[in-house]
């Protein structure tokens, strides 16, 4: 990336044509060519100490340019642990979201059950209330009609009223019986009688009819 | 179709395709227009979805209903039965599968057939209209097979019940009879307007809906619209709405009618009117409910106005098709 830079820069120079190249590279390297951030600290702190190996120092100089480079390294080792810790909650905050995802689809799966249950539910509902509505109406045509005891009650009283009536006319009819019996008795003796008077008589004529015959002769 | 002719168009009938995604309606002018509901449902619909994608005119005069088997769409306009394969009416083809006509007594006026529905068991097909007798033709070979003759008037509307497999007949003569579709012969009949609690003798004696659930029955019309049960043929609920309906339907815990008024009734089984909801044409006649597909669960009203009304969810309008 930083070529890159150095490129558009040297372009832009070449435009202006004042500065030599050299001046520009020179330049850009000083600035820029270690790279950005942890990177140009990494690559410093490589330099730093392949020269602080080569060359000669004082000893404070030495130890002073030792001490730089502790910092420096301790500085790489801070972003590295910090860098370390953002994967790890960046990891852990995936497998959060992935259970709340899974937690989500379970309810919307639990209540698309509930509904259709409530659905069926609502479904049985309905017919028990038709079948309530129904039960209700015959129950009002039925009430409209006399209650059953109160019609069979009047049934036994006209059923005894029958019976003793029918008991009467067999009764009466008896006693009839018994009368027309009796006068066909008195009627066919009064007959005889009148039969054996009627012979009587017919006997005492002839007796007379044949003395005054006799009488005659 | 210009302006005024928009002004005074009215839908008569409609049916859903057997797939549930296509809305086949009827109108006065014998045109039957084929809506997409995936279109109009979708979240991208626009002003163009609500329009048919396919028009055609196909009866001299009104459309009065409308019926879908599993391939095909019977319409019934004066005096004859048309079928249409929904395949190639999706496809935009007009030509008609078959034209029927049943067999008239009379051949100098043509009466035209108000109602039509589809006996399962048999696969045959019911009608029932302006002659005051009921039709009964078999799907597969065509033939009219028999006649039930009992009404004095015409008939309005046709219904059967499952269970026992019988026919419901209501008419202008204001008695719903009721026939055994195996044996073709008359059960019972009741007429609804002897009945003190429900009968509204300003309006008339007609009985232009019908609908059964098994042991119940919805009629309504000229009578208040009123809950009967079947076995006790007594009345057991009266409804207290205001105009006479033309349609109604049982649906879970609910009834819905349509009739006078721009509104949708939303009634209970009790008696009770528990919602009203408004739509556009001032008077309704049809009420569709699509449950073949769950995905396009709507209901559909027609009535005064070249607009249908759809709702998604039941409970308020959702936006309206136009012719």
């Amino acid at each position: 990336m930083s070529i890159k830079f150095f490129r558009i820069v040297q372009c832009a120079f070449w435009r202006m044509g004042s500065i030599t190249d050299d001046e520009v590279i020179r330049k850009r390297l000083l600035i820029d060519g270690d790279g950005a951030g942890d990177d140009r600290r990494i690559n410093v702190l490589m330099k730093s100490f392949t020269k602080w190996c080569h060359s000669n120092f004082s000893p404070e100089e030495g130890f002073s340019q030792y001490q730089r480079m502790l910092t420096s390294l301790a500085q790489c080792e801070f972003s590295m642990g910090k860098t370390l810790l953002v994967y790890d909650m960046n990891l852990k905050e995936m497998e959060n979201y992935e259970a709340i995802y899974a937690d989500i689809e379970r309810s919307i799966t639990s209540a698309h059950e509930k509904i259709a249950e409530c659905k069926k539910e609502i479904q049985r509902a309905k017919r028990i209330r038709k079948n309530r509505q129904e039960y209700d109406a015959l129950a009002r045509v039925i009430k409209q009609h006399p209650d059953r005891h109160e019609t069979l009650k009047q049934l036994e009283a006209l059923d005894r009223e029958l019976q003793q009536l029918s008991h009467i006319k067999e009764n009466v009819e008896d006693k009839l019986e018994l009368r027309k019996k009796q006068f066909h008795v008195l009627l066919t003796t009064i007959q005889e009688l009148q039969q054996t008077l009627e012979n009587d008589e017919k006997m005492e004529s002839d007796d007379t009819q044949e003395s005054s015959m006799e009488n005659g002769d | 179709m210009g302006p005024v002719e928009l002004l005074h168009m009215s839908v008569f009938s409609q049916s859903f395709s057997p797939c549930g995604r296509f809305l086949a309606a009827g109108n006065n002018y014998g045109e039957i227009a084929v809506f997409s509901l995936s279109a109009a449902l979708s979240p991208d619909a626009s002003q163009a979805s609500q329009k048919p994608i396919l028009n055609f005119t196909a009866h001299d005069g009104p459309v009065f209903s409308l019926l879908s088997t599993d391939t095909h769409l019977l319409s019934a306009g004066n005096g004859e039965i048309s079928a249409w394969s929904w395949a190639e009416l999706i496809k935009k083809s007009t030509k008609a599968a078959w034209t029927r006509k049943p067999s008239y007594e009379t051949s100098l006026e043509i009466p035209e057939i108000n109602a039509m529905i589809i006996n399962p068991k048999d696969n045959s097909l019911i009608v029932g209209g302006g002659d005051n007798n009921i039709h009964i033709m078999d799907m597969e070979t065509g033939i009219f097979k028999s006649v039930l003759k009992g009404h004095t008037d015409y008939i309005h509307c046709l219904c059967f019940k499952e269970r026992e497999e019988e026919i419901l007949s209501g008419g202008e003569d204001g008695a719903v009879r009721i026939w055994d579709s195996r044996t073709n012969r008359p059960v019972h009949c009741i007429e609804v307007f002897k009945y003190e609690e429900c009968a509204r003798p300003q309006f008339g004696k007609w009985i232009s809906c019908l609908a059964t659930d098994s042991d119940w029955m919805l009629c309504g019309g000229g009578p208040s619209l009123s809950l009967w049960h079947l076995r006790s043929m007594s009345p057991t609920s009266v409804f207290p709405l205001p105009g006479c309906q033309r349609e109604a339907v049982f649906y879970q815990d609910l009834i819905m009618s349509v009739g006078e008024g721009p509104h949708v009734s939303h009634c209970l089984h009790g008696g009770t009117v528990k919602a009203q909801i408004p739509c556009t044409p001032s008077s309704l006649n049809t009420l569709a409910l699509n449950l073949k597909n769950t995905e396009h669960r709507v209901m559909t009203v027609g009535g005064s106005s070249h607009q249908i009304d759809v709702f998604t969810n039941f409970s308020y309008r959702a936006f309206s098709l136009s012719f």
